[in-house]
């Protein structure tokens, strides 16, 4: 279970700051699925740099199962990073010297994963391992990093704005990927999304607005990638 | 395109190589040219072979230093261009697109000249500040007779103003070919855009960080010449340099290991700040995931030493080399030529010293990457 209370986070000098989370509280729940919705400039992504220890608070806790974040060290904090969390970003940030089937092995090496290639296959890029990132689609290299952040076996996966750079029919295709992994690996999501339509397949939508939640509730029905609007 | 002073300014790498090479070749090509005037005045067959054997050795210097420095310049300046082609596609495609054409430009580039311009024309007056005390030692046993140095304006036009107009045609030349791409491909930074599988060859089956490390080298294969190159001179010129004074004179000597440092120490910063600028992305990415910065740098970087450490044993083998083949080929002729034998004393210095401020240089690289936020570097 994660626990966030009272997270404060400020960017900017004293004479120029901003307060980007002004006392976040909140839990998630180990296999959920949360959907962070907001405007741009709300702090959603704050939030999930803060949540997934890639970011300090300023003040306040961040827990894991009653693990405190917030104030480990750098070492410390690579070491939690390694263990716990899986990334999946807007811009993929593949290695372009590198093709499909070692971008992947960088997340399953940490965590000792023979077997990632099931995880390749199961994105449906199987055929194409020895692909460069540049000779991929955006679709097909932000499956790798779908790959290559379960390859590691997180038991959290954050995704910022994960279908951002992608058309409908892509983006579609790569959230039903990452729903039925879900399902497969029972791994908590926690996802940053500007998309109304994306919180439908949440169990749980946090919504913000200036740096505060503004809402939080539960979906009675969830839908799949192919059901929503978008 | 046009290219400030600023820009010009950063290609501190070819400004310095330009000035060594052009230093080096102005003492002993105006050396040559006055020593020539009094060849008529020698009469004795010993004072001629001294003479030969002083013509021969500037000959012998200004082609292996020239002729390597030029080289070097001219694969370093093309490198910059490509560095600088990469680093702004968007607005040369933007310019493009708005129709500029690749040659109108590229023709910007010839400011890439400049740095020519200055770093020659710097070891020009150099060399000319340092030529009396330089010809004050070339005849200090007073054996050839008297000979002053004056200026010659060609070395100006060969040595300072044609390889200044020649790297400009160059640069034009060369940003024309690399700017021979649709406007699309400069406007979309695509992730990844730029390595291309080339021939495809199966990968064995290596952990994620040795092929990382693998890769990362042999897919920049200027930096690999490089940093060889970097090694193989300090190694040779400051081993060469210890024998030189005993073989020359201490003007030799310090003028050799002064040089010989300057240029490696330039080129491995160089080159080193580019491959850890380079891959600034790659370790943001890997640190996120959960690799320690221990593990991203020796992994970005740790593959480039044993490169340097080759560089460095060809050029000890080298200059030992040269030397032997000088001592008893081209000066087999003259008396009282000191036989060479290998200095270890040299050789632990030179390498005590290049393990020393290579490592630290590493060390360094790692340090300021480590510094750098993951969020600062992917939101670049």
């Amino acid at each position: 279970m994660i626990q966030v209370k009272e997270v404060v986070k400020s960017f900017g000098n004293k004479e120029n700051l901003n307060k980007v989370l002004k006392g976040i509280s909140l839990t998630i729940k180990d296999g959920e699925f949360v959907v962070i919705l907001g405007a741009s400039g709300s702090g959603k992504s704050t939030l999930l740099n803060v949540i997934s220890g890639l970011e300090r608070p300023d003040s306040g806790r961040v827990s894991y199962d009653s693990k405190d974040i917030s104030r480990l060290s750098d070492k410390a904090l690579t070491e939690f990073r390694k263990d716990k969390v899986g990334f999946i970003f807007q811009q993929y940030y593949l290695l372009p010297n590198l093709n499909v089937d070692k971008n992947v092995r960088m997340g399953a090496d940490l965590a000792g994963n023979g077997e990632y290639r099931q995880i390749i296959e199961a994105v449906g890029l199987g055929g194409k391992l020895d692909k460069y990132p540049s000779e991929l689609s955006g679709g097909e290299q932000q499956r790798v990093s779908v790959a290559r952040a379960l390859a590691k076996k997180p038991e959290v996966l954050f995704l910022d704005e994960p279908t951002g750079a992608l058309d409908e029919q892509t983006g579609r295709l790569v959230l039903d990927y990452i729903s039925k992994l879900h399902g497969k690996y029972h791994f908590t999501i926690v996802m940053v999304t500007h998309n109304l339509n994306i919180a439908e397949m949440a169990d749980t939508v946090i919504r913000m607005n200036s740096g505060k939640i503004v809402e939080i509730y539960e979906n009675q029905m969830t839908k799949t990638a192919y059901e929503i609007g978008w | 395109m046009v290219l400030g002073i600023k820009d010009i300014w950063k290609q501190q790498g070819i400004i310095i190589i330009s000035f060594c090479a052009v230093f080096v070749c102005t003492l002993f090509l105006n050396y040559n040219i006055d020593v020539a005037s009094i060849e008529n005045n020698i009469t004795s067959t010993q004072v001629r072979v001294l003479y030969e054997a002083q013509l021969m050795s500037g000959k012998v210097v200004c082609s292996l230093c020239g002729g390597s420095l030029l080289a070097t310049s001219v694969i370093m300046l093309f490198f910059y261009i490509k560095q600088y082609i990469d680093s702004h596609k968007k607005q040369i495609g933007i310019l493009k697109a708005i129709g500029y054409s690749g040659f109108k430009i590229a023709k910007g580039f010839s400011a890439f000249g400049l740095c020519i311009l200055f770093g020659a024309g710097g070891g020009m007056l150099a060399a000319y500040g340092i030529m009396p005390y330089f010809y004050e030692v070339q005849n200090e046993d007073n054996i050839l007779p008297e000979y002053s140095a004056h200026f010659h304006p060609i070395l100006l036009i060969c040595l300072v103003i044609v390889p200044a107009l020649f790297f400009a045609v160059v640069s034009v030349l060369y940003g024309c070919r690399k700017l021979n791409v649709p406007v699309l491909e400069l406007l979309r930074e695509k992730i990844g855009k730029g390595f291309k599988a080339g021939k495809k060859q199966p990968e064995k089956e290596l952990a994620f960080l040795v092929q990382l490390r693998k890769n990362t080298v042999w897919q920049r294969k200027s930096l690999v010449f490089f940093i060889a190159f970097a090694a193989f001179c300090y190694s040779s010129m400051m081993q060469m340099s210890f024998s030189m004074e005993e073989l020359a004179s201490i003007v030799f000597s310090i003028m050799i290991i002064v040089i010989g440092v300057i240029l490696s120490c330039t080129t491995l910063f160089i080159a080193v700040t580019s491959v850890a600028n380079a891959n600034a992305k790659s370790v943001a990415m890997m640190r996120v995931l959960g690799y320690t910065i221990k593990e991203c740098t020796g992994a970005v970087l740790g593959g480039y030493r044993w490169i340097a450490y080759v560089g460095f044993a060809i050029g000890t083998i080298y200059q030992y080399a040269l030397l032997k083949f000088v001592t008893t080929v081209v000066f087999r002729d003259v008396d009282d030529v000191p036989d060479i034998t290998f200095d270890f004393q040299a050789f632990w210095i030179a390498l005590i010293s290049f393990l020393a401020f290579f490592e630290i240089l590493l060390w360094w690289k790692s340090i300021q990457l480590g510094k750098r936020s993951a969020k600062e570097i992917m939101g670049e």
